[in-house]
């Protein structure tokens, strides 16, 4: 009985885990597809840009600060420097890619498959710059086991965790109390009316860029303290994966992009728990292909209208 | 003079909605542009604003002056949020997904120097204006029935603070005695504030009632203008917009 409970438990603490890994990613997704009606599909690719960040600028404030300042105070430092250098990495991205296109009226499918060649660029751009030999990510805190109930927690998935409920605050105050947030719901509602409230529309999007980048280098910074080992490849798979959360949570949706992500991580490693590790992904994705099979358009996804 | 529109040609696609129409509003005035159907009144509003295509067409000579100065080159939001027009758009284009308060918060995004109490008393003049909107402030937009919604498309054109408004059929969906009320505060703005005022309207009688002067678009084509009591007493345009 005992040890069904803690199980149970590790269970819970495991999937909010990567739920908030998810969940991190997949607001990218969903707050661009928003706006401009355009899958990233950079965005995973941005992730593992956000993780090298982070490892540089980790490394770099051990070197320096490392003597003085405690691990939590380098991590402070690291989360902001982190998100602000990651969301310049997506706006120069909005800039060079995607922005040349919209001006000349590219349909869609172009755009898309642009995205697609700038997630091959940021990978093989790596792979030229820093080489195939992987990175080891500086430990700047320690690890801290807590156990609660028999199930045991780290210091740094409860930070995970805290971090993605913060975000979807914070998203959830940007959109309904500023007015930048509120003019990223009125363009996914009607982009031509938009300049005739006196808002530019490419300020808007640049902000939504800022937003997905940032939160998806929080993520990178994340997961790189958690599985410290970084290559440029990193981004394919999570990246994947949180796009599929979006879809399912309804793309467009800040929820859903939220409920997404946990539910694609409690499915998943409530799969491996019962099946044989292979099998996870075949049954994760198979039961998310049931939700979107009876619900189309994602948990929180309206057929038109209502996007973010 | 505050707008000038000079010999303007203008296109979608390769089909042409204006030969070369000039017409101009006087700082003050409200003038009102009448005419059937597909005459062009939208596409001449919607010119004026700037909008990209597919909303307003590609303008191919001739040029629109503001305070003396041609804005073919000004961008949408600096129409709005630089030279101080405003347009209570065709079909309402209200945001739906937002409350009728956040759609009238945004308007106000470019008037960033504003002081909060300029703000707030705009608002409540919109609210004295349309005390239906004001009973649902907290409403998602798209949930208010037709005549809410154009209120409050025109209230959010007010509420961007603007030196001259444009009312691309303000009275679409309201009940009569609402649509009288609306324009005799619009007038009141009007002789208050001095602000301009060019309204588009099916109802010409009602828009010639309103209006200092107007304009009878045809198939693209000015084809009558003058003071708005000569018009409305001109036996051709009785005739063709006035129902005899
Ligand atoms: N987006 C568009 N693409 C192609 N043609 C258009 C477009 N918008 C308008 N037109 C054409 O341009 C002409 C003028 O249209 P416009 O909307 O300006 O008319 P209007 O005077 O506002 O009519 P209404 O009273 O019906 O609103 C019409 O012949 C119309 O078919
Ligand atoms: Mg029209």
């Amino acid at each position: 009985m005992e040890t069904l409970l803690q199980g149970f438990l590790q269970y819970i603490i495991n999937s909010l885990q990567w739920g908030s890994f998810y969940a991190l990613i997949a607001v990218g997704y969903t707050l661009v597809y928003g706006v401009l009606l355009l899958i990233n599909f950079a965005h995973g690719d941005i992730f593992m840009v956000g993780a090298y960040i982070a490892f540089f600028i980790s490394s770099m404030l051990i070197t320096y600060l490392g003597g003085m300042a405690g691990g939590w105070t380098l991590v402070a430092l690291a989360v902001p420097l982190t998100m602000l250098l990651t969301a310049c990495v997506g706006v120069t991205l909005e800039r060079v890619a995607y922005r040349p296109l919209r001006r000349k009226g590219a349909h869609r499918l172009y755009v898309v498959i642009t995205a697609l060649m700038c997630g091959l660029i940021l990978e093989n751009g790596n792979l030229a710059l820093l080489g195939a030999s992987r990175k080891k990510f500086p430990e700047m805190v320690d690890t801290i086991v807590l156990s609660i109930g028999g199930a045991s927690i780290t210091n740094l998935k409860l930070l995970v965790i805290f971090a993605a409920v913060a975000v979807f605050l914070f998203l959830h105050w940007i959109v309904t109390k500023t007015k930048l947030g509120m003019a990223m719901r009125a363009v996914s509602f009607d982009k031509f009316a938009v300049p005739l409230m006196g808002i530019p529309l490419n300020t808007v999007i640049v902000f939504t860029f800022i937003l997905g980048s940032g939160f998806a280098g929080l993520a990178g910074l994340l997961f790189a303290m958690s599985y410290p080992i970084l290559e440029p490849y990193m981004g394919a798979l999570i990246g994947w994966k949180a796009f599929i959360a979006a879809v399912v949570g309804g793309i467009g949706d800040i929820r859903g992009a939220f409920i997404g992500g946990f539910l694609l991580a409690f499915i998943e490693i409530g799969v491996a728990s019962v099946l044989p590790s292979s099998f996870r992904d075949l049954f994760a994705f198979s039961i998310l292909l049931v939700i979107l099979w009876i619900k189309p358009t994602g948990l929180f996804g309206v057929a038109k209208t209502t996007k973010i | 003079m505050l707008l000038s529109i000079e010999n303007l040609y203008v296109k979608y696609g390769n089909i042409e909605a204006l030969h070369g129409i000039s017409f101009h509003v006087n700082e003050g005035e409200i003038v009102t542009l009448i005419g059937a159907n597909g005459a062009g009144k939208s596409t001449t509003l919607n010119s004026i604003m700037r909008l990209p295509p597919p909303e307003a067409p590609r303008v191919i000579s001739g040029d629109i002056k503001f305070r003396g100065q041609s804005i073919l080159n000004v961008e949408p939001h600096d129409v709005v949020a630089k030279l101080n027009l405003a347009l209570a758009p065709e079909g309402r284009r209200i945001f739906g997904n937002l409350t009728v308060m956040e759609n009238l918060t945004l308007a106000t995004y470019a008037r960033k120097n504003d002081p909060d109490t300029e703000i707030k008393r705009d608002l409540d003049r919109i609210f004295d204006l349309f005390p239906r909107l004001a009973e649902r402030k907290t409403q998602r937009s798209e949930s208010l029935s037709g005549g809410e919604q154009q209120m409050l498309a025109v209230g959010r054109a007010i509420m961007t603070k603007c030196d001259m408004l444009l009312l691309d059929e303000p009275s679409m969906g309201l009940a009569p005695l609402l649509m009288y009320e609306m324009f005799r505060t619009l007038k009141q703005i009007n002789q208050e504030d001095g602000l301009t005022i060019v309204v588009v309207e099916q109802n010409a009688k009602v828009a010639l009632s309103l209006a200092h002067r107007g304009y009878v678009l045809d198939t693209g084509e000015i084809v009558a203008s003058g003071a708005a009591d000569e018009l409305a007493n001109d036996p051709e345009v009785k005739k063709a917009y006035l129902g005899g």
